[in-house]
């Protein structure tokens, strides 16, 4: 059983507090729901859509055509390449409020109004809300009787994830300028920052949020930042300071569409290469890349680790389309802990001796080079103990699909009850090159990526010799998701 | 008095004024350590990227020789980090008012309690003699030949204006170094101390020195904005007139670490994050 359910409106009209409302509801019912936006850089007016998408088994992505559509206003127009079904139900209205539209949908679906109601406690305006919905609640038939199932799921966004994770690591300081799709980030750190007793503080600019970042890490805190494209890239600087002073830090790099300011609030994987390879010089780091709200508080506990036993910067990659969606997650993360490393000493952006005053004398500097590139075998090792890379679907299939990222949700829906098995890698750095083996038994290589250039293709082939052929090679880069439907076909298109 | 020296040998030129710098800030923070019964520990020294920054290699203290111009982010952080250290950060012109300016601005206005010291010679020294924005009109070097068309900003103007609560000039003699850093160890937020230092490679004392007079000797009242504001307009770091050295300003407000619940805390407990166990 599984339902889309699109809700449109103007961004100002409520309809991302509506889905997230109706969400919250249907995963209290034990529903696997995922949720993910569309809208574009504006705040009020302008069309916004929340495509829901729920069902009886876990699914972390949108269909093509939705079963259902709310709309908060009269004629609204659909963006391609999203349809509606020809027998969709259409729920609009020209006058009513966003919360109307839950109680409508509540009693639709045949769901008990008591959870609609206790959410609307989480939220403002009570009072008017609860009004609303009930007159809603009123309006409408039951249609669809969902009963309630047993599941226990939490229900978040990405971005809620990196956070629960960041306080689960201990985290202390986090600095920042706001960008999208990082912001998400910072808003709920800052959130909660008192209750958990950390803080968070918005600084000028990126350049004095990575440095104050810097600055607090080598007292002992434990320190983030985060930003997306144009800002990370003015962190570069600092990331390769932190190489040479061997600072621990934990970078939050929330990919947007570029090049330039691109497009602020669409999806794309194009900064990997830029994960890997920003700053000058050479030096070890961590670069992980966590596909659901579990693993993103996995990963972030995981970049804390490493950051701080090995005094190196960790990025933890993530974009608009996992920051921002909302899924059912029914597994508890597993957390690991670490310690606080550093202590203040003397720290030094030049090539430096143990004491760390400046040394360029030719055995100084090689030093250096050498015990950097010694750290970085050492973290290698380590990562093993890890799950740099996970495998899904039929074991035994000679068709293997790779992917990384936020592609995880419709890669695993659309690969359900075909003949392909799934590799995703976690670890862009240190790079799991133990993959080989796993495409060496595959016959079929083929590869899900939401950029135009395949950049994790290239990354596989500079790690292992392999290469994916070009037809199979699934590119998505309008700024979109990939849809579950819409990826199945790609996929089938091209098993063997 | 304890000796903060390092091993390291210096490297600036045989009678650079950054020896009088050195000497100026090493006594005053040995003073303060023989006196006020300070450990080495509650110091945090961040430099740049220039000549001045040398002075990291030559002071035994934590801290952090950092990237060029991201003194003020740096000891920020670090304050935030633990708002118990005395936060001491050395840049140059070039480090301050070129690449650093944002930093600068947002210093000030923020009123974290850190001291922070200009070397400004006037000229890009360790990339050898390009002009900075503190240096006169006409002046010569190899990447400017057609010599400064631009005026020159006037960072005590600029810092008064921008919120600064302890705004200073000092020439770079050891006397004057150490007397302006000990009054400002004893003020409580943002201490803006720019040092007057010829640069003898690239910029000698083209009677500088001469022309300076102190403030302080002259009954100068350092709570009154406007009264600052005037003595800042008799150098405008072109024309060489009356160059006015002191203390032009200083009044205490809420510091950057008082304002958040979180930092307060820490100071009332002297402890850092790193004390937080979780
Ligand atoms: C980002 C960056 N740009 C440029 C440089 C090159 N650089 C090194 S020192 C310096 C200027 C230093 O001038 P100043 O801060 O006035 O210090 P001084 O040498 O005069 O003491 C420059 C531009 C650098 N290290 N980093």
């Amino acid at each position: 059983m599984k339902l889309n359910i699109r809700i449109d409106g103007h961004a100002g009209q409520g309809p991302n507090a509506l889905a997230k409302v109706l969400g919250s509801v249907l995963a209290k019912q034990g529903y696997y729901v995922f949720i993910s936006r569309d809208y574009g850089s504006y705040i009020r007016g302008g069309h916004n859509a929340n495509v829901l998408t729920l069902s009886d088994s876990q699914i972390m992505s949108n269909d093509l055509e939705a079963d259902i559509a709310i709309f908060l206003e009269k004629n609204i127009e659909i963006k391609e390449p999203r349809k509606l079904k020809d027998n969709c139900r259409i729920i609009d209205s020209a006058v009513e409020k966003n919360m109307y539209f839950a109680g409508r949908l509540v009693k639709m679906l045949g769901l008990d109004f008591r959870i609609l109601e206790n959410e609307l406690k989480k939220l403002k305006n009570f009072d008017v809300n609860l009004r609303d919905a009930k007159k809603g609640y009123a309006d409408a038939k039951t249609e669809f009787a969902l009963r309630s199932l047993k599941n226990k799921l939490e229900f978040m966004d990405g971005g809620v994830g990196i956070a629960e994770g960041a306080i689960a690591s201990g985290l202390d300081v986090y600095f920042a300028y706001p960008m999208t799709p990082a912001t998400s980030v910072m808003g709920e750190l800052a959130e909660r920052q008192l209750e958990n007793n950390h803080i968070v503080i918005e600084l000028e600019g990126e350049i004095a949020a990575i440095n104050a970042a810097i600055g607090s890490a080598i007292t002992g805190a434990k320190a983030m930042t985060g930003s997306s494209g144009g800002g990370f890239d003015l962190m570069t600087e600092a990331l390769s300071f932190i190489g040479q002073a061997e600072v621990p830090l934990v970078i939050y790099l929330a990919q947007r569409v570029g090049p330039g300011t691109g497009a602020a609030t669409y999806t794309e994987q194009a900064d990997l290469n830029l994960a890997l390879n920003a700053g000058h010089g050479e030096f070890p780091r961590i670069v992980l890349a966590p596909g659901d709200p579990l693993e993103c508080q996995e990963l972030t506990s995981q970049a804390f680790y490493f950051s701080q036993k090995y005094r190196v910067p960790a990025l933890i990659l993530s974009d608009k389309h996992l920051a921002e969606s909302l899924y059912t997650i029914k597994n508890k993360p597993v957390i690991t802990k670490s310690q606080k490393c550093i202590s203040l000493k003397r720290f030094n952006s030049y090539n430096h001796d143990e004491s760390g005053t400046a040394a360029d004398n030719a055995p100084a500097i090689a030093k250096s080079a050498e015990s950097r590139i010694k750290k970085a075998e050492e973290i290698k090792k380590e990562a093993r103990k890890f799950k740099p890379f996970k495998l899904y679907g039929k074991s035994g299939s000679k068709n293997l699909v790779l992917f990384w990222g936020s592609t995880k949700g419709a890669v695993l829906d659309a690969c359900k009850d075909i003949d392909v098995k799934a590799l995703q890698i976690l670890y862009m750095e240190p790079f799991p090159e133990e993959i080989k083996s796993e495409l060496l038994k595959a016959k079929n290589l083929l590869i899900v990526e939401n950029n135009s250039t395949s950049q994790l293709a290239q990354l596989i082939a500079s790690k292992t010799c392999i290469h994916i052929n070009k037809e199979n090679k699934i590119l998505k880069y309008n700024g979109r998701p990939f849809l579950t439907d819409e990826l199945r076909m790609e996929i089938e298109k091209r098993i063997r | 008095m304890p000796d903060i020296s390092t091993n390291a040998k210096p490297t600036w030129c045989p009678g650079c004024f950054n020896f009088q710098i050195l000497a100026g800030v090493k006594n005053a923070l040995s003073r303060k350590i023989s006196t006020h019964n300070a450990k080495k520990e509650d110091f945090a020294l961040v430099s740049g990227i220039g000549c001045h920054a040398k002075i990291f290699d030559y002071i035994n203290l934590n801290g952090v020789n950092t990237l060029h111009g991201r003194v003020l982010p740096t000891c920020l952080g670090i304050k935030v980090g633990n708002p118990n250290l005395e936060v001491i950060g050395f840049s140059g012109d070039g480090d301050a008012y070129a690449e650093g300016m944002e930093h600068l601005i947002h210093a000030a206005r923020y009123n974290a309690d850190i001291k922070y010291i200009v070397h400004n010679n006037q000229v890009f020294a360790l990339t050898v003699g390009q002009p900075t924005p503190t240096t006169e009109l006409g002046y010569k070097d190899k990447t400017n030949p057609l010599g400064v068309k631009l005026m020159p900003i006037n960072p005590i103007k600029m810092m008064l204006n921008a919120g600064a609560s302890f705004v200073a000039r000092v020439f770079a003699d050891a006397k004057q170094v150490e007397w302006v850093l000990e009054e400002a160890l004893e003020h409580k937020g943002f201490a803006f101390i720019e040092v007057i230092q010829p640069c003898i490679i690239f910029h000698p004392d083209i009677g500088v020195k001469e022309k300076t007079y102190m403030l302080q000797e002259n009954r100068h009242f350092k709570e009154n904005l406007g009264d600052a504001l005037k003595k800042a307009e008799e150098f405008d770091y072109n024309t060489i007139n009356k160059i006015p050295l002191g203390i032009f300003y200083q009044k205490e407000r809420e510091t950057f670490e008082e304002k958040w619940p979180q930092l307060k805390s820490l100071i009332g407990r002297k402890a850092s994050w790193k004390d937080i166990k979780r």
